[in-house]
């Protein structure tokens, strides 16, 4: 019962427009102030611990910087050529490039709507350039975008990862197969209707093209093998592969690709090289653009930490009052079995994923559905997996998902265009979520061929 | 990408321009320690044995001293679906409701931050469960100024803070009360900034304390590309 109040509560503050952490942090403190003697000091202590106490979540600050770097410059461009020149000839080869280079740019970035900025609002102008609707297009970077948080790194899973325990690496090994298929089922989807509708096909400008553009993405996408390799080879914990890949993007952005920092190209004149301004190798560092980057990517980690820090504080309440072994317990009674349960899962985080940021919305979920979870024998990996996809799906599901926002925005449509524009391509990812929910072997393959047979203790 | 807030009077200038600096350090700082952690630790077979530790603290003290800039620029993510069906009006009345309710919320946290880091300080801590109701008689275990952290020597240039913290006794490592001081700091500012939201709300200046998603700035600067139907 007091459950009941303590999430209406929150969900009243949300829609009267209290932001999402002070909603979570005040109904979390009236709660434990009135049904517990706990001290509001020790609420400031879980707030400082969520960020001095958590090495895992560390890696989120050094994601976004990555990926803050490799967007300020021109590497969405590049990506985006790369793809029109190896599946551009296809029918529908613009829409199929489209989902490509969100899946390219997803392995850069970590998160969703970031994907859909950069790439949607350059494809969308060049498909319909070529002679796409645009609502078509808007339908498929909305739908692609969401790849952002299922393809590593994803700080989605950092923070699953961190909430329940479970290791960082393994969560990004097992997103790759459900990622790569997603992405596939959807390029096939524009695939069959491109030639039913008989969509406009690129033509192909031969290997050349395809060498030349990929060499030139190549310096953005070495930054996913040194973050994978890093982290599987056993040469970084995630957390320092992050760090690294944070330096490594800031010194592409700066020295290679130029699109920053002191060798930038200003005022009409073309970059400058390395060779005629070695200087540039101490002055980058105090750059403004640098400082800019750096000032960006703080700014999306505080607000997504203040999250992250108000949602422990819930969960602190959830656990102090055992109401993850209550629901367990009487679930169990009831007699759910793992099929019904991960229904259950699946329409919580659908309805969750509509108002909330994933981050914060998984940092509650998870400790309460883990424990059931495991009591159902149902593999941790594929539920972190499970929930990802849901909270994707909850991202373009109508009434207010997030992505349909930011597409809205993006190409300049009303919301209910979007919504309907996403809507075929929303159910081949209703498709890929039944999928990736009763076939475990898909998200747990990878990691069990690569780091062995999990360890579940209790 | 930055730079949508520009402050009014050159004093906001200059404290915009501190804040927005102070986040790009932090971050810098703790990307730069881990960084040459593993440098040192592959290339050198050595490490800096405090730089874990100051890095999470760096982290904390980036979040909560960002969460006041954060309202100030109104980043903090909502859900503005209900706000922005209803009339002119109702959309005024909750604005103020939600401002109230992060009111209560900056000042619960200020209240706790406070008692959380005054005895590591040795200074009194509150009384009472929700409002504080005057300082507490300091026992002997109250002073507790002593603590320290776990790993980061102290530094020899904080020599002077000796006798007034510790009664004349060296620190080996470095105190608590120095990196838990951000907790009243950075809610003292968020109380601070929250006021003037509120007042912002009051005279019309802002609708709401919000925005929908992390990318609403960056989605503003790319509109022009696809507006034409």
């Amino acid at each position: 019962m007091e459950v009941a109040i303590l999430f209406a509560m929150v969900v009243g503050l949300l829609l009267i427009g209290v932001p999402i952490a002070i909603s979570l942090g005040m109904s979390s403190i009236i709660f434990l102030l009135v049904l517990s003697d706990t001290s509001l000091a020790s609420i400031a202590q879980t707030m400082f611990q969520a960020m001095a106490g958590h090495y895992t979540l560390l890696a989120i600050p050094f994601f976004i910087l990555a990926s803050s770097f490799m967007s300020t410059g021109g590497v969405a461009k590049r990506i985006i050529r790369f793809s029109i020149a190896i599946v551009g000839h296809f029918h529908g080869g613009l829409a199929i490039a489209g989902v490509f280079a969100c899946m390219l740019f997803a392995a850069l970035s970590g998160s969703s709507p970031a994907t859909v900025v950069a790439i949607g609002s350059i494809v969308i102008a060049g498909m319909r350039q070529v002679g796409y609707t645009k609502d078509f297009a808007a339908g498929v970077i909305a739908n692609a975008g969401t790849l952002g948080i299922l393809i590593p790194p994803s700080i989605v899973m950092v923070v699953y990862a961190s909430a329940v325990e479970v290791s960082v690496g393994r969560m990004f090994l097992a997103g790759v197969i459900p990622g790569l298929m997603a992405g596939t089922m959807l390029m096939i989807t524009i695939y069959v209707l491109a030639r039913v509708r008989n969509l406009p096909k690129g033509e192909w400008r031969g290997w050349g093209e395809v060498f030349e553009s990929g060499l030139e993405a190549l310096w953005g996408l070495l930054l996913i093998v040194i973050i994978l390799g890093g982290i599987y080879g056993g040469i970084f914990t995630p957390t320092e592969a992050a760090a690294v890949a944070a330096v490594y993007a800031f010194a592409i952005a700066s020295f290679v690709y130029r699109d920053m920092g002191p060798l930038a190209a200003r005022d009409g004149k073309d970059n400058s090289s390395l060779f005629k301004k070695p200087l540039a190798l101490v002055t980058a560092l105090f750059h403004r653009d640098t400082r800019d980057t750096l000032f960006d990517a703080g700014k999306l980690t505080v607000t997504l930490m203040f999250i992250i820090a108000n949602a422990l504080i819930l969960k602190h309440v959830l656990t102090d009052e055992q109401i993850p072994q209550q629901i367990a317990a009487s679930m169990l009674a009831a007699g759910f079995g793992a099929v019904m349960f991960l229904v259950i899962v699946n329409i919580i985080l659908l309805i969750g994923g509509q108002f909330m940021e994933p981050s914060g919305l998984i940092v509650i979920v998870a400790p309460l559905v883990f424990p059931i979870a495991i009591e159902l024998g149902i593999d941790p990996i594929h539920l972190g997996i499970i929930m990802v996809v849901n909270m994707e799906i909850g991202m373009i599901t109508p009434p207010v998902g997030l992505n349909l926002f930011v597409t809205s925005g993006v190409a300049g449509m009303p919301m209910m265009r979007v919504v309907r524009a996403a809507l075929p391509f929303l159910a081949v990812l209703f498709v890929f979520l039944i999928m990736v929910t009763y076939i475990p072997w898909l998200s747990t393959y990878l990691p069990t061929k690569f780091m062995g047979p999990e360890i579940i203790t209790h | 990408m930055s730079g949508h807030y520009h402050a009014k009077t050159p004093l906001g200038q200059v404290v915009n321009e501190f804040e927005e600096t102070a986040i790009a350090v932090l971050l810098g700082l703790m990307v730069a320690i881990t960084f040459i952690n593993v440098v040192l630790r592959y290339g050198f077979n050595t490490g800096l044995i405090w730089g874990l530790e100051a890095t999470t603290f760096l982290f904390a003290w980036l979040v909560l001293f960002g969460i006041s800039y954060a309202v100030k620029i109104t980043a903090h993510l909502g859900v503005d679906a209900v706000l922005n069906a209803v009339p002119h009006g109702t959309r005024r009345t909750l604005g103020f409701l939600a401002a109230v309710v992060c009111l209560v919320y900056g000042f619960l946290l200020m209240k706790g931050a406070w008692d959380y880091w005054a005895n590591f300080a040795n200074l009194p801590q509150t009384e009472g469960h929700w409002f504080p109701l005057g300082f507490e008689d300091m026992g002997r275990t109250s002073y507790r100024g002593w603590y320290e952290v776990n790993d980061i020597p102290f530094p020899e240039w904080l020599r002077w803070i000796e006798p007034i913290m510790n009664d004349g006794e060296s620190y080996e490592k470095l105190p608590r009360f120095i990196p838990y001081a951000i907790l009243p700091i950075g809610m003292a500012l968020l109380l601070f900034r929250l006021v003037q939201a509120t007042l912002r709300l009051i005279s019309g200046e802002a609708e709401s304390l919000i925005v929908s998603h992390e990318a609403e700035d960056a989605v503003e600067d790319v509109k022009h590309m696809n507006q034409e139907d």
